[in-house]
């Protein structure tokens, strides 16, 4: 008899009940895509640099190996390593289909396969483990940066050597992948590597990568210290550190699977709650004619359970494709990935089922509290009495539809509030991300890279590989005046000075370290932003950033010894400064100190500063001079330059573009479903509305004017609380790079009217589409009425 | 008195289950103004769907209705709302109320939306609170519906049909869930209306609230069968015109 019942329950409300399964579905997906993405994320970069094989420690070398490889095998610290050659390059050296790479700053490194000292992978995460004559592969970045595709011819030329070879496929790299190494790897076949190879010219261009297994890193640090020619040495911590940026995207993808969750539960529990609340006469009836309470629970349990299942089972296998869509945004460079495979999917949809049916459960409570008469009389809450209405017709300047809007709002807030919600945490994100993306993009990370200066160029043509080296200071100066005397010629008089980087050898109470400095030579260091103490004003004065008075335990009024070839000098901290140069792990010289090119290990721009204060529109028209002037491309503002540096905006705006797909996608589906509903549940109503008259436009313009409301005070919100709640997900990101204290950048034109207004029309589209069911509905159905 | 109401053969045909269901036929009657009306009948025999359908809420298979001399069923749905709203007022048996709007909110409902008057809102809102006055439930303008007994709330649903001015009243079976003390404190505000001009259609299965009427036109199988008109004698007692009306009736077979 009970299964009769439910049959025709089923059969009797499929508005409901399909709503609910269209609910459960949705819930479901996230759930299950929801955590197995969470799993995957939060393995991170630690799962691809395992599966990659990178080591404890890594080093890298120019000119030879310097060293290393004895000390390797001496060294006490040193379980095991692996090593790989490889030969440095420049974009000068390397030719797409004849024409010049135009886009590609980094230097690159030219490896074989046969030499690998750690995995690669293909964009289907196999490994790469063979090339053949003729082949190259590259890293998906380099295609993209320079717009060449898989087929495209690359010419190599390298002490006038050269290999032609065609791009074969794309892979991931575990340890150069990031953009924040600036060093992008190609990796050819064997025997084109032996042309190099075989070639006595090429030797200072060799270089080392060693990939090492040590139990001290910080003993093995000191003794590399004493040997030249190392580019790079560092923990795996710092190697994950490069890959922060790609972890910004993962963690977003992390918190908008985590929005989603709390949003299917929000609503879940709503459409449960609301659903058997409708049926609370029926219930009184069965209770009525002495149907025991735990029958009519177990009744609507095993209802609620059967769509559970059906809904679980659906989602779950939807979950798959979805959570690997949304991961994929992040996994371009990296391998992400868990080893539960599916069964965090499988977890998720029972969690969502085992939920349903908690919910259920509690919501079904309340049947053994009432009497009959009282679930007959009331239904709804049980309770004898509804709250009055707070706002009155007779007191209301607004048109009758609209009165009924905001009514409905004040005296059913619960539903309203499971909307506004929704709403909310789908767009808060959406506006966060474009928050970060529009700082990123303006000038307000400046002073975090340098100091702020008119012009910034980059362009290898001009900061070409001569200025590093012995004769680098005179070139240096000779390149400062030549660029000085061009821009006076052509009316643009001006300042140009460079941030330099150095690597000095220093010790801090008898420990060694070796560090990385900066300094500007034409400007001076009190130019700079300082977060506590003082710029350094004397010779022997510097500043450090936290992370380093953390690695090296130096505070304001310490002294640190620094060895700069030419001399030793004991020098005081005097300040605090924030840098995302090196994450954070800089010192700043005073513009006196006797730094030596010799030691330089990267420039970062030619910064212009003009002496006649020229307006932004002045500084695009002399931006387009310089360039035609130089014939390069790569010149920026302030703001361009910050975009240029940070290099992620382009996959932080496209994670911004499927964040605010998605959530377009969860506004149209919970408008859908959830007015889908309350039609169906006033149906009664709006059938008494046209029996006394009132028009299908009156009704329509009642249940947009509804949905309406509550979706503009959800944008009002996300905009409100944009600034604090990304302050709260992104802070912390910020200081993982070096930056301790950012000024956001809100953009009122994309956060107060373009996303806030795509949400709000697709809103109004959803529900203008979904009410004109309404208009179906006859006085007929005034049957159906409470 | 003028035809306010003009009814000529009209047929409403049901469709279920592939099967005809005729329920009414051919059926013809009019109202003059000031009339009241009342339709009674065994159950079933199409009298609630006569008045749906006369009022415009359902659409005739044939026939014509005309009301106030506009043919109802050549209007488009917004016509005819607009003249049910504005021309017409409603009574249901069940006393449908807007759950979440007080009493006095209820009743104003209608008149924010029509556009008969050229009131303020302020006169509509105090002519809401007269008539509510006038039927005594003056005192539960702010309740909300669950707080009130059905007999406040039928007599709300009055001041509701009212509140437009309406030229006719169609009312289903306006004491059906009522009580009997309830049932004649509403039928007297009826009877009140109508003295004041109201013409009113209802319908009915109780004699008593039949008898109150001037005419009956006895309703069986989807046709008018037989016509009582209430004798004019104002020293005839209430029950003697019952009586009357029950001897009629049971020579038509109710």
């Amino acid at each position: 008899m009970y299964l009769n019942i439910l049959k025709r329950d089923l059969k009797r409300k499929k508005t409901m009940n399909i709503i609910l399964l269209l609910f459960t579905i949705l819930a479901s997906i996230f759930v299950a895509s929801g955590l197995s993405n969470v799993v995957t994320i939060m393995n991170g970069t630690d799962y691809f640099l395992d599966k990659a094989g990178i080591g404890d420690y890594v080093v890298i070398t120019q000119n030879g190996n310097g060293g290393v490889l004895d000390l390797l095998k001496e060294s006490k610290n040193v379980e095991n390593y692996r090593m790989e050659n490889c030969y440095w390059a420049t974009k000068d050296n390397i030719k797409i289909n004849n024409s010049s790479l135009k886009n590609e700053n980094n230097t690159l490194v030219i490896q074989s396969i046969a030499n690998k000292g750690i995995r690669y992978f293909l964009p289907d995460n196999s490994e790469l483990t063979e090339i053949n004559k003729g082949e190259i592969y590259v890293p998906a970045s380099f295609l993209e940066k320079n717009a060449v595709k898989i087929g495209d011819k690359l010419q190599i030329n390298l002490q006038d050597l050269n290999v032609e070879v065609t791009i074969a496929g794309e892979f991931k790299d575990a340890l150069l992948g990031s953009d924040m190494m600036k060093s992008t790897r190609l990796i050819i076949s064997e025997e084109d590597y032996k042309v190099f190879d075989q070639n006595e010219k090429m030797k200072p261009y060799q270089g080392c990568l060693y990939y090492i297994d040590t139990n001290n890193e910080k003993e093995l640090t000191s003794e590399l210290a004493q040997l030249s020619n190392i580019l790079f040495n560092s923990g795996r911590s710092t190697i994950k550190l490069s890959y922060v940026m790609e972890m910004i995207v993962a963690m977003i993808v992390l918190v908008l699977s985590i929005c989603l969750i709390i949003v299917a539960f929000v609503i879940l529990k709503f459409v449960i709650t609301f659903s058997i609340i409708e049926e609370f006469r029926e219930i009184g009836v069965m209770k009525a004619i002495g149907i025991g309470n735990r029958k009519i629970r177990s009744l609507y349990i095993i209802k609620y359970f059967f769509i559970a299942i059906v809904g679980g089972i659906i989602g779950f296998i939807i979950s798959i494709p979805f959570g690997s869509m949304l991961i994929k945004s992040v996994s371009q460079k990296m391998v992400l990935g868990n080893d539960s495979g599916i069964m965090l999917n499988i977890i998720g949809s029972l969690i969502v089922i085992g939920l349903m049916v908690g919910f259920t459960y509690l919501c079904t409570s309340k049947v053994k509290k009432f009497s009959p008469v009282d679930a007959i009389r009331n239904g709804e809450t049980g309770e004898r009495y509804k709250k009055k209405s707070l706002y009155s017709l007779s007191k209301a300047h607004t048109n009758p539809a609209m009165y009924m809007a905001i009514n409905d709002v004040l005296s059913s807030h619960k539903r309203f509030i499971t909307i506004i919600l929704s709403f909310f945490l789908s767009s808060v994100f959406v506006f966060g991300l474009v928050l970060v993306v529009d700082t990123m993009k303006s000038k307000n990370l400046i002073t975090v890279f340098g100091k702020e200066s008119d012009i910034y160029i980059t362009d290898s043509k001009i900061m070409n590989i001569e200025l590093l080296g012995q004769e680098g200071n005179e070139n240096l100066e000779e390149k400062y005046k030549e660029i000085e005397k061009d821009l006076a010629d052509n009316g643009m008089p001006g300042q140009v000075s460079m941030e330099v980087w150095f690597k000095y050898n220093c010790y801090v109470d008898s420990k060694f370290y070796a560090l990385t400095f900066q300094q500007n030579t034409k400007s001076k260091a009190s130019d700079y932003e300082y977060i506590e103490g003082f710029a350094p004003e004397k010779v022997n004065e510097i500043a450090i950033t936290p992370q380093i008075s953390n690695k090296i335990g130096a505070k304001i009024g310490d002294i640190i010894t620094i060895d700069f070839g030419v001399e030793k000098m004991d020098c005081m901290v005097v300040g605090y400064f924030q840098s995302m140069n090196q994450i954070g792990e800089v010192i700043r010289l005073h513009e006196d100190a006797p730094t030596s090119m010799e030691h330089a290990i990267a420039m970062m721009a030619f910064q212009i500063d003009f002496d006649d204060n020229p307006n932004e529109k002045e500084i695009n028209k002399r931006i387009e001079r310089i360039k035609e002037l130089y014939a390069i491309e790569e010149v920026y503002d302030a703001a361009g330059y910050c975009t240029n540096t940070v290099g992620v905006i382009g996959t932080l705006e496209a994670v911004g573009l499927l964040l605010l797909i998605i959530t377009c996608i969860v506004v149209v589906l919970v408008t859908v479903l959830m007015e889908r509903s309350f039609i169906s549940d006033e149906t009664g109503k709006i059938a008494l509305l046209k029996a006394l008259g009132f028009k299908d436009r009156f009704i329509l313009k009642w249940h947009i004017y509804r949905f309406m409301l509550v979706g503009i005070l959800a944008e009002i919100l996300a905009v409100a609380l944009t600034v604090p709640i990304t302050k709260l997900w992104c802070d912390p990101i910020w200081r993982m790079m070096g930056a301790l204290k950012i000024k956001y950048c809100f953009n009122p034109l994309c956060l107060l009217v373009i996303y806030p207004g795509i949400i709000l029309i697709i809103t109004f589209a959803a529900v203008t589409i979904t009410a004109l069911y309404t208009k179906k509905i006859s006085s007929r159905d005034m049957g159906n009425i409470e | 008195m003028a035809n306010i109401l003009e009814v000529k053969d009209l047929c409403k045909t049901y469709v279920v289950n592939k099967r005809q269901n005729n329920v009414l036929k051919n059926v013809s009657f009019e109202i003059e103004a000031g009339d009241m009306v009342a339709i009674m009948g065994p159950s079933g025999s199409g009298k609630s769907t006569l008045l749906y359908t006369v009022s415009g809420m359902d659409t005739p298979t044939s026939g014509r209705v005309l009301f106030d001399g506009r043919d109802l069923t050549s209007l488009k749905a917004n016509e005819l709302a607009s003249v049910r709203l504005n021309d017409m007022g409603f009574i249901f048996q069940q006393m449908y109320m807007v759950k979440n709007l007080t009493i006095l909110d209820n009743i104003l409902l209608p008149a924010m939306e029509g556009k008969k008057e050229n009131e303020s809102r302020k006169d509509k809102v105090n002519r809401a609170k007269e008539l509510m006055r006038k039927l005594s439930i003056i005192d539960i303008a702010d309740n909300d519906i669950n707080e009130v007994s059905g007999g406040q709330l039928q007599r709300a649903c009055i001041c509701r049909s009212m509140i437009n001015k309406p030229k006719l009243l169609f009312a289903d079976e306006p004491t059906g869930a009522l009580n009997r003390a309830a049932s004649a404190e509403v039928m007297d505000e009826l009877v009140k209306l109508n003295q004041e001009g109201t013409t009113i259609m209802m319908v009915t299965h109780d004699a008593k609230v039949a008898a109150k009427c001037k005419r009956v036109l006895y309703f069986v199988d989807g046709n008018i069968k037989g016509e009582y008109v209430a004798p004019v004698d104002e020293e005839l007692s209430l029950a003697d015109k019952e009586r009357r009306l029950n001897n009629w009736l049971m020579d038509l077979g109710w």
